[in-house]
């Protein structure tokens, strides 16, 4: 029972959160803070400056413009540019564990501390 | 000459580790001798030897000793003589050398500072110290020498990455190393207290302080690498989740599990197994730091220096270490007392194993997120990017549950408490965060239904530290150090949610508007310096009361030829002022970025807050 609630309310954050991290701001500076510069070293789209950022972000304005979605937006530039461009990677079978493994680990842990400590 | 001295004095070095390995058994079998004999003296002209060539290494640095191949790749005659002092630990060499300095001295403090305890422990010790030394000394003469010669003897040199002349950039890696090696003392003496059998009451109270320098370094480590990304990267950001940042977080996670862990362990002899194995973990995780930073197998804006070949090298020797440390915790396990009887819920022991839980948690979230892409391409060749929205998803949702423990936890009593402990005046709390959060977040205009159980924790956390201030019971160390952690969470959010940025091709006289303020390009000039040449632009800045003038610059190095941008940061209390720019391609038009960060001081303050209760613990211990 204690389980239970503990894997359920972990599940109910997870999915709450992840509404939340869609909060509004400039689409353009919200889509590009998620994608990486290809040439530069660790930097966000957003972040730099480089001939590539700047091009970038006016593809995102131009497919914005014509009434693409974020997710047709991040679509088309996965298919042009790989997997590589986005910070945020989708769940599919190669990124499941990444999801997947730390709330195993919590979800474990707290069983571990549920059975080892007296309730009374 | 200088090369020489550098090259035999590690040479002596590692003759004498040699010498202590090997003696330490025969020292082991014969108990009544005193470790102060000859392994001292030893260990004292290792010392001596590992400081006189990091000496020979500075020296050669601030004369330009040419015929020195890292100083030639690595420095430049025109440089000032702080960044060529700091260029000896800035780059691949230096910096292992300065690793192998602060794993002697520290060695040398340890055998100075024990002295009550048990030979056997101390011995043990040194010995697994000395492992790692030695390992250290071969890393550094066979695969990384600092005093490499070079012939014929070049004129100048190619000069230190641009982006690294910085103060706070000069002095982070030696602070951020006196916490990574802070732990291979925790490490050496977790192993020896277990081959000793004496993981217990005083081992806990010993290693405390151990655990309490490493983690202060870390900390302020940490903090003036962030300090450094936020002026010199030019994003205006603090904390991009890039590995080199995360690698540097992790040991942190697992130092502060740690230390709630060896509290408990001095106070009610429980979690001993625990102890041991956190000690473990948290000096793997600062080796594996190195490696991935120093193998180049990172993709990082930090890594600066980088050499495959030598990552296989240090990868064998973690190996070699943790199955080495593995094997010793199963053999000796069983020596160690394990009570976890008396534990209830409602108790400040569970509260610290939940402490535990989160931050396991949170660890593992980055550290998955970290090494996960190095598998993923290694095993089938997809090359993923894990970047901030990853971390955000996994470790903010938990954040709220986590402050909520943070608030009520520490009040708890040792033992058994009772469930009502959550009492009205926790709530009467509770309630006022919600009033608190709902207000700033309509003011704020935020969509307040998914930030607010965020702020709710956090403002409910900050408020619980600060009433907790007028509670006697905890002590005043502990009270800094949380307030300042809730003061952190706080200045964070209210940063991240009211920061605002304004981006616009400018030139000069242009004038734009934003908000309520204008933005005006004045003027632009060029200044000569010793080792770079600047172009400085003068903006003025002007609101209903006030005007303040940013000047930023764009450097142009000329050793070697790099451009950077300076970022202009007006600092006050409430808000940070930050403007950055670059130049564009065509002519005349600069690349202007305008921030205002709200809190963003209250952040470098708290995490000193943080830091600062951790130094008080241990100078109201000693003093």
């Amino acid at each position: 029972m204690k389980i239970k609630i503990l894997v359920l309310a972990i599940f109910y954050l997870i999915g709450f959160f992840n509404l939340l991290y869609a909060a509004n701001s400039e689409k353009v500076d919200q889509i590009s803070k998620n994608l990486r510069c290809l040439i530069c070293q660790g930097q966000s789209v957003y972040d730099s400056q480089s001939d590539f950022a700047l091009s970038m972000k006016i593809l995102i304005q131009n497919k914005i413009d014509e009434g693409k979605n974020d997710e047709q937006i991040y679509e088309f530039l996965k298919s042009k540019y790989g997997e590589w461009i986005v910070y945020d990677p989708e769940i599919n079978k190669n990124t499941v564990l990444l999801w997947v493994l730390p709330l195993i680990l919590f979800v474990f842990g707290g069983i571990l501390i549920l059975r080892k400590v007296s309730i009374k | 000459m200088l090369n020489q001295i550098g090259n035999y004095s590690l040479y002596i070095a590692l003759l004498s580790s040699i010498l202590i390995i090997i003696q330490s058994p025969i020292l082991l079998k014969r108990n009544n001798i005193n470790v102060s004999g000859r392994i001292f003296s030893l260990i004292s002209i290792q010392s001596l030897m590992i400081i006189i060539s990091f000496i020979t290494l500075i020296i050669a640095f601030i004369i330009s000793d040419f015929s020195n191949e890292t100083v030639y790749n690595n420095s430049h005659t025109s440089k000032p003589l702080f960044y060529k002092i700091s260029g000896s630990w800035g780059n691949h060499e230096g910096s292992l050398l300065l690793w192998l300095l602060v794993l002697s001295i520290f060695l040398l403090i340890f055998t100075i500072t024990s002295k009550s305890l048990s030979n056997q422990y101390r011995i043990l010790t040194l010995f697994f110290q000395e492992i790692i030394i030695l390992g250290f000394l071969l890393f550094i003469l066979f695969t990384s020498n600092p005093f490499m010669s070079l012939f014929p003897i070049p004129n100048e040199g190619t000069g230190l990455n641009p982006i690294l002349q910085d103060p706070a950039l000069a002095i982070h890696p030696p602070i951020l190393y006196l916490g990574y090696v802070g732990t291979s003392i925790i490490f050496s003496s977790s192993l020896a207290a277990l081959i000793s059998g004496s993981v217990n009451k005083s081992w806990a109270k010993h290693i405390k302080n151990w655990v309490l320098v490493s983690w202060i370094f870390l900390s302020i480590g940490i903090l003036l690498g962030s300090i450094w990304a936020y002026y010199e990267l030019g994003w205006g950001g603090f904390w991009f989740w890039d590995p080199v940042e995360n690698v540097s977080l992790m040991p942190w996670f697992c130092l502060t599990a740690l230390f709630h862990t060896i509290l408990i362990l001095e106070k009610r002899e429980m979690f001993h197994s625990w102890a041991v194995i956190l000690s473990i973990t948290t000096f793997s995780l600062s080796m594996s730091g190195t490696f991935l930073v120093r193998s180049g197998i990172l993709n990082s804006i930090h890594t600066f220096a980088n050499d495959p070949s030598r990552g296989v090298f240090i990868l064998c020797f973690l190996f070699i270490l943790i199955t080495l440390s593995i094997f010793i915790y199963f053999f000796y396990q069983n020596k160690i007392k394990n009570n976890f009887t008396n534990t209830y819920i409602v108790s400040k022991e569970t509260a610290v194993l939940i402490n535990n839980l989160f931050m396991m948690f949170f660890l593992s979230v980055v550290l998955i997120g970290t090494v996960y892409p190095i598998f993923l391409e290694v095993v089938n060749n997809d090359k993923i990017s894990v970047g901030p929205p990853f971390y955000h998803k996994l470790i903010v949702p938990f954040m709220i549950p986590f402050l909520i423990f943070m608030a009520i936890g520490p009040n708890f009593n040792w033992i058994k408490d009772k469930i009502n402990k959550i009492n009205l005046q926790q709530l009467l709390f509770f309630i006022l965060s919600i009033i608190v959060s709902f207000i700033f977040l309509k003011r704020v205009g935020i969509s307040y239904l998914f930030s607010l159980p965020l702020f709710v924790a956090s403002f409910f956390l900050f408020f619980i530290t600060i009433k907790d201030f007028s509670v006697k019971k905890t002590n005043l160390s502990q009270k800094i150090s949380h307030f300042g952690f809730s003061l952190f969470i706080l200045s964070v959010l209210v940063n991240g949610v009211l920061a605002k940025e304004y981006s616009s091709n400018m030139k000069v006289g242009d004038e734009r508007k934003f908000l309520n303020k204008t933005i005006k390009f004045e003027s632009l000039k060029i200044n000569e310096n010793k080792n770079y040449q600047s172009l400085e632009a003068n903006f003025k800045i002007t609101d209903k009361n006030n005007s303040i003038n940013l000047k930023p610059e764009v450097r142009v190095y000329d050793q070697p030829q790099t451009i950077t941008s300076e970022a202009d940061i007006e600092s006050t209390l409430y808000s940070d002022n930050f403007l950055v720019f670059n130049i564009l391609k065509n002519d005349g038009f600069y690349n202007v970025r305008y921030q205002i960060k709200p809190f963003m001081i209250w952040i470098w303050i708290s995490i000193i807050l943080i830091s600062f209760g951790g130094i008080l613990s241990i100078v109201k211990k000693n003093g």
